[in-house]
């Protein structure tokens, strides 16, 4: 109820123009867009397990409407997805106000994640020949290096190219994609090509990703791509010490305001491999 | 840029199992004794890696994506398909 009060507060009073957050239409909690002149709509709003990455929503209004402030509800994976959108100047942070709600309420679960849910179990077929979703990635250097491969390939031979984690993607927001350039990967009604598909998009995932988990929640064919995306993560977190999400800072990869802070030790390496 | 650039993409291909395959240097074009030590050694390295194992994969989705496109998903294809195997 405070919530409700509070949001109805914002939206008479002009501290945001529109509103973010679920309402349960049939059941069903969608995201809704809450507006003054609709203000009686905002005592049906609710907060549920269900999420929907609203801060792009928020990117697609803004691209739109430059100067709308957008009020909408936030878990820290929203906050961090805002941080990433704010860094890339896809939305002025002082165009957003949120409503910080819980990310996991219950208290069934120890898995601390932003989902409610337990990490569902996987299949013993999918466990012999493929990557178990649950996964950590120290985990696979336990299989050789051609095990690796093998399963990893029997994840992305999977994929029907939906584009489905693309989309649900709240840090996708490049106009043209790569992952529709003819040149860069081949389009077209079948199959995607593997793995370069599922890399050129981890690639992009680097200093992006905020671990939201949405991309695998959403993939019809269950392929692991949290675990990739999360040491994509952890790869940069290694290399550049740069936490995605977290701080306003820079990202390694961003050409734009790139100090150059490396150590050689990279070079080195590079050389000797 | 590039060393950052090819730093996280050797690891990156590491995880899927193509390690070893990818070499960043820095050679001088007075350097030329230097680009042969290079170019010998990756060639040398690669050879031990053998063949791409990439290829081997495409192939068979290949084959898999050609009897696709042969089954007839518009008129009752599914059924002459099942009662042909049955």
């Amino acid at each position: 109820m405070v919530m409700i009060n509070k949001v109805k507060a914002w939206l008479e009073d002009g501290t945001v123009d529109v509103f973010l957050g679920y309402k349960e239409i049939d059941h069903h909690p969608l995201p809704h867009c809450f507006t003054s002149e609709h203000i009686e709509d905002v005592a049906d709003l609710v907060v549920s397990p269900v999420r929907y990455p609203l801060e792009k929503i928020a990117t697609h209004m803004t691209a739109i409407e430059p100067d709308i402030k957008i009020g909408m509800l936030a878990r820290d994976c929203n906050n961090r997805a805002l941080n990433v959108l704010f860094l890339w100047n896809q939305i002025k942070a002082e165009n957003i106000k949120t409503l910080s709600v819980n990310c996991c309420p219950s208290k069934l679960k120890k898995h601390g994640d932003c989902s409610y849910l337990e990490p569902e179990k996987m299949g013993a077929f999918k466990k012999q020949v493929g990557v178990d979703n649950n996964l950590e990635a120290e985990d696979l250097d336990a299989y050789g290096q051609k095990e690796r491969l093998d399963r990893w390939m029997y994840e992305f031979q999977k994929c029907i190219k939906c584009y489905g984690c693309r989309n649900i993607c709240p840090v996708c927001f490049c106009k043209e994609c790569s992952l529709e350039h003819d040149e860069l990967v081949k389009t077209g009604p079948l199959l995607p090509e593997i793995p370069i598909f599922h890399m050129v998009r981890a690639v992009h995932m680097a200093g992006r990703c905020i671990d939201c988990g949405l991309c695998e929640a959403a993939c019809p064919m269950d392929i692991p791509l949290r675990l990739l995306y999360g040491k994509v993560n952890e790869i940069v977190m290694n290399l550049f010490d740069y936490e995605t999400g977290s701080s306003a800072e820079n990202p390694p990869f961003s050409i734009l305001g790139d100090a150059v802070t490396l150590e050689p030790k990279p070079i080195e390496a590079a050389q000797t491999a | 840029m590039t060393v950052k650039r090819i730093t996280f993409l050797q690891e990156l291909l590491g995880l899927i199992g193509l390690e070893g395959r990818l070499g960043l240097s820095w050679i001088s074009s007075a350097e030329a004794q230097k680009f042969v030590q290079v170019v010998s050694d990756f060639t040398e390295k690669i050879r031990s890696l053998g063949p791409n194992p990439l290829p081997a994969f495409s192939d068979s989705r290949k084959a898999a994506a050609a009897e696709l496109m042969q089954l007839d998903f518009k008129g009752d294809g599914y059924d002459q398909q099942s009662q042909s195997m049955a």
